[in-house]
């Protein structure tokens, strides 16, 4: 099997789909909030009453100019904002404004880094602004049209079709995300659906200039799912073509319970959306001085605080690359530094114990039981010398299943690491008196004994002694 | 002495401000002429005299001296595909009855705000698509100086309501002609302001890029009053132009004509019925008798506003039409099987044969394959009649034309071709087009006895002017009787 | 002279249920319209300069601010039909 998939390479685009962090809708006042009662956010404007019309959200257009910026594209100083005309009930007006022939901004492009460590440029196709729908609820006996949704701002990012397997489309989409997030522009919420994405597939033989035929991917809700779904496609595709079957122009969606890619619609002749200029608009100016205010109130990028982890808290690439993957991630560990005192144990911490913890419960950063400030706390407790590294991994462990912080966990264990000159000795006198032989095998040349000791000494105190003094202390008491 | 339902606003506010009459004695006898007249005419849709009433009874009983509002106590009826909370809005149309506006537009927000008080609804042609008001799904309108005769449309009940002496004023839209066309059959006075002088929030969408909202009135200074309270900037509306709005009332002091050039284009002026031929020369020499220049000048393109409006204004009508699906208000079927029979029989049902038929002819000129040939082909000649304009404009102040080429015609006589209908406005359509601000003011009776219009067209934002000139023809002429 | 099945396909796109005899009469009437508009077929017009008809001197923008419609309860009170808030339809299948 896997032979044959070596003759093909898929060739997959993206569409993505990201609402705006802005406190309106696209085109009237009422509010851009998730989860509010059903048709609580409505005005005449959204749900298309006689007579409303539409007066463009100028944050909304800032924060497109924002992510044309990062995504280094170029932006027309005239854009124009269209008519889709169709009929769906979640479309009010039967028409959504969106744009089209000219949108604001095009031909830009991001850099992905691929597991093999390799950087690929992907194409950015065009950027446009357009207004969410409504909702539809489906209920067994009919269907109920929420329009909360109807005119949230949304920019629609489409890809080149520069990628070529699901890892590359996963990591597009990443670093796409991690763009958006860090740009203030969109939540990226996949499951509250702020941040969705669709794929347009094809598969061909490796070295053939024509492509396939595409088949659109829609509905693909979580990154878990991402790769998996263009996986499966790709496949049946491949088997398809191996059949010398015809693969058909169709929209499927991702059936996350059976693991595959079901039909949702045949593709008829595209639609026809008779797309005008939208006569209730003036053209959309942006002129390069906007922009130029725009970009120097920019957030950091993520590639800009990746190199500055880099300067400021002495991080290899690697390690800097895995602590800005998302904003909350950099956000984290900045907090948990500025605690501790030290970037590298708490890079160290961050990466590996708390991102570990974080995958094996299915959780991300966001949901983290550990708040940045504890854990600095804790790595400080271990840079004092209060308790042993192993002893806080045990602390560590009760944080993330308790939220307490490691002070508390600490007192309350009685975990405080001894440090006592005193108490080690009197520890170390008990050992030495409970095993004489040892004693004079070590001091008749068996040095490698002294470990036989520390480990005692170690058990006697229940682990705490700190374990640099009770080798200085033993080797003292036995020389 | 005339009944207070005949005043005229400039009459009603200094008889308020002589506290000769009240509101209230002012609404009873407009709500009377309604009872008597409408029944015959069907101006009015709706009427509710208790609304009326208590709005009578607020403005004159409230605690300060209102009476200086600019609009203190003045009936205006209202074109039904005007929203105005509390009261209904058919836009003429099946498909939107029982609909009670949730807002209302901000055109009658200034007016109410100004002292106002709203008559009543006025019939229209559905979706404000006619030149006579025959296509109204709640029956036609009768011309008060003919009843056997259209009053013109789409905003012809507006025109009937203020013929008939209903109410001193009204309040209509014009895409085509739609006020100046329905006021010219009427003998009335009426304006299309320039395209972003008023707000059209609030407005049933027909085609965005033509609606204008404007006045009906007997006298030109009454129209001025209307537009300056309606007119300017609305942040709801974003086709609307900042440009400060001047006191046209008080600008009509100054009323000469001795610097004033008017230009004719005679090439323009076919298919003119003789009367209306004659009454539009006699106009012109009056004019320069009074002091004008009159110029000769060309508008070679205006001949294809005909295709050009039938192609852009059917088209964004297909999209702003789309709304109506049953879904969210409006009529729906009570039969259906899925979701698509839902739509199209709620649309098939709720519409009628000439919104169905523009509605089509848009869907195929925005269609796949026809987009070039005919909507964007169309929006490119749109700019040449409106270049057409700009150079005329460099010659003269304002252009004339007769407002129809013919006087009010009978119910039913044009209705078996669209294009005879369509060619009604002729005169009209070309100043939607470059979105220009035109007039219609009375310039005579034909030998039957029916009013005859005069349209004053001039550039952009110079509502003054083109005020200047009216009333400078209205002291010539007089203001025309009522029927 | 426009075929029965351009007029049914425009129809269609329009959501428009139309009679047999309407769909005579529209294909009578659009054709007559239709033919008359030929006539733009031959005007040279300056390829890509369609008409600005909003006034140069509009606001383009609103500014982010939340304003909460007074009378949400006017706008579903036209409502054909409602349920727990929502516009309430017939199923739909995933019909386009």
């Amino acid at each position: 099997m896997s032979d044959v998939r070596e003759k093909y390479e898929a060739v997959i685009g993206l569409e993505v789909h990201a609402q705006l962090l802005t406190a309106s809708k696209m085109f009237c006042a009422c509010a851009n909030q998730y989860g509010a009662g059903t048709n609580t956010n409505i005005c005449p404007v959204c749900t298309g009453q006689p007579g409303a019309l539409p007066k463009i959200n100028r944050r909304a257009v800032e924060l497109g100019i924002r992510a044309a910026l990062a995504l280094n594209c170029k932006i027309r100083s005239e854009s124009i904002f269209a008519r889709k005309n169709y009929f769906y009930p979640d479309l009010p007006k039967g028409y959504q404004i969106s744009q089209y022939e000219k949108p604001y901004c095009e031909h830009g492009k991001i850099t992905v880094r691929l597991k093999t460590g390799e950087e690929k440029q992907i194409g950015i196709t065009r950027i446009h602004f357009e207004e969410d729908a409504g909702k539809n609820v489906h209920a067994p006996h009919g269907t109920l049209v929420n329009l909360n949704r109807a005119g949230v701002p949304l920019i629609e990012i489409v890809s080149e079709p520069d990628m070529r397997n699901s890892h590359e489309a996963g990591q597009y989409l990443r670093a796409l995300h991690s763009v958006l997030r860090y740009g203030d522009i969109c939540d990226g919420n996949m499951e509250q659906g702020n941040f969705r994405c669709d794929a347009n597939i094809s598969v061909r033989k490796k070295g053939e200039a024509k492509f396939g035929t595409k088949v659109e991917l829609k509905n693909i809700n979580s990154f878990r799912f991402v790769e998996k779904a263009i996986d499966f496609e790709i496949d049946r595709q491949i088997d398809m073509v191996e059949r010398n079957e015809e693969i058909k122009q169709q929209t499927r969606t991702w059936n996350s319970a059976k693991n595959i890619t079901e039909l949702m619609r045949e593709k008829e002749s595209a639609h026809d959306y008779r797309y005008f200029p939208e006569p209730d608009l003036a053209p959309l100016i942006i002129s390069d001085s906007w922009c130029d205010e725009i970009k120097k109130a920019m957030p950091e990028m993520p590639d800009q605080v990746r190199a500055r982890f880099q300067t400021e808290y002495g991080l290899s690439d690697y390690d800097a690359g895995v602590l800005t993957a998302s904003k909350e991630l950099a956000l984290y560990y900045q907090e948990a530094t500025k605690t501790s005192g030290n970037c590298k144990a708490s890079a160290n911490w961050v990466a590996n114990e708390l991102l570990g913890r974080l995958n094996a419960a299915g959780k991300e950063i966001e949901q983290t039981p550990v708040k940045a400030t504890d854990l600095g706390d804790l790595i400080l407790r271990i840079e004092k010398g209060e308790i042993s590294g192993k002893i806080a991994k045990t602390v560590f462990e009760e944080m993330f299943e308790t939220g307490k912080t490691p002070g508390n966990i600490i007192k309350e264990k009685g975990l405080v690491q001894i440090s006592d000159t005193g108490a080690i000795e009197a520890a170390i006198d008990k050992v030495i008196a409970a095993n004489p032989g040892q004693v004079s095998d070590y001091k008749g040349g068996k040095v490698k004994l002294l470990a036989f000791f520390v480990g005692q000494v170690m058990k006697e105190t229940k682990g705490q002694a700190n374990p640099g003094m009770v080798n200085d202390l033993v080797k003292k008491k036995l020389s | 002495m005339s009944a207070l339902n005949e005043l005229d606003i400039q009459s009603l506010l200094s008889g308020y401000e002589q506290k000769q009459f009240s509101v209230q004695e002012v609404a009873e006898s407009c709500l009377k002429a309604i009872s008597e007249k409408n029944p015959k005419l069907n101006a009015l849709l709706e009427v509710s005299p208790e609304k009326v009433m208590a709005r009578a009874r607020e403005l004159d009983g409230a605690s300060q001296d209102l009476s200086r509002l600019k609009l203190f106590g003045v009936p205006v009826a209202i074109k039904d595909n005007f929203l105005v909370k509390g009261w209904q809005c058919t836009a003429g149309s099946k498909i939107l009855e029982g609909y009670r506006s949730p807002y209302t537009a901000t055109s009658v927000k200034r007016l109410e705000d100004a002292g106002a008080l709203i008559i009543g609804k006025a019939n229209c042609d559905e979706f404000a698509m006619g030149s006579s008001n025959e296509t109204s799904a709640y029956g036609p309108c009768r011309n008060p100086w003919d009843l056997e005769r259209v009053p013109g449309g789409s905003s012809g009940g507006s025109a009937a309501a203020v013929a008939a002496s209903m109410c001193p004023a009204s309040l209509g839209t014009d895409t085509g002609g739609s006020i100046r066309q329905p006021a010219s059959l009427c003998g009335l006075v009426g304006i299309k302001p320039s395209y972003g002088r008023v707000s059209r929030y609030g407005i049933v969408s027909y085609a965005s890029s033509l609606d204008q909202v404007g006045p009906f009135s007997q006298t030109v200074w009454d129209s001025a009053r209307l537009l300056e309270v309606m007119s300017g900037f609305d942040p709801l509306d974003a086709t609307t132009s900042k440009a400060a709005v001047p006191n046209y009332t008080q600008s009509l002091v100054e009323s000469g004509l001795s610097q004033v050039t008017l230009g004719i284009a005679p090439k323009w002026l076919e298919g003119l019925d003789s009367d209306v031929k004659k009454a539009f020369d006699n106009s012109v020499a009056a004019l320069k008798k009074a002091g004008a220049t009159i110029i000769e000048v060309d508008l070679p393109r205006t001949k294809y506003s005909l295709s050009v409006y039938y192609l852009i204004a059917p088209s964004e009508a297909s999209s702003n039409l789309a709304r109506y699906d049953g879904v969210h208000y409006g009529l729906r079927a009570k039969d259906f099987k899925d979701s698509e029979t839902l739509y199209n029989r709620s649309r098939g049902q709720g519409f009628g044969k000439e919104v169905k038929l523009r509605i089509m002819l848009g869907t195929y000129a925005l269609s796949a394959g026809y987009y070039d040939a005919f909507y964007l082909k169309a929006t490119q000649v749109r700019k040449l009649i409106q270049e057409d304009f700009e150079s005329a404009f460099k010659k003269c102040d304002a252009v004339l034309v007769p407002t129809s080429p013919s006087t009010a015609f009978k119910l039913g006589e044009k209705s078996d071709d669209p294009l005879k209908m369509y060619l009604s406005d002729i005169f009209t359509l070309p100043v939607n087009l470059a979105g220009l601000p035109g007039i219609s003011v009375p310039c005579g009776l034909d030998q039957k006895g029916l009013p005859i219009g005069l349209q004053m067209i001039g550039r952009p934002f110079e509502e003054t002017k083109l005020l200047q000139i009216a009333k400078a023809h209205e002291q010539i002429h007089g203001v025309m009787k009522r029927p | 002279m426009l075929s029965k099945e351009e007029v049914l396909k425009i129809a269609r796109l329009a959501r428009l249920e139309l009679s047999d005899e309407e769909i005579s009469f529209f294909q009578n009437r659009l054709t007559r319209v239709l033919d008359y508009m030929t006539e733009l077929k031959g005007i040279d017009a300056a390829v890509g300069s369609s008409v600005r008809h909003v006034p140069v001197d509009c606001e383009e923008f609103r500014k982010d601010e939340v304003v909460t419609f007074p009378d949400r309860e006017a706008l579903l009170k036209n409502a054909p039909s409602l349920e727990e808030g929502g516009f309430l339809l017939p199923a739909i299948m995933e019909t386009e």
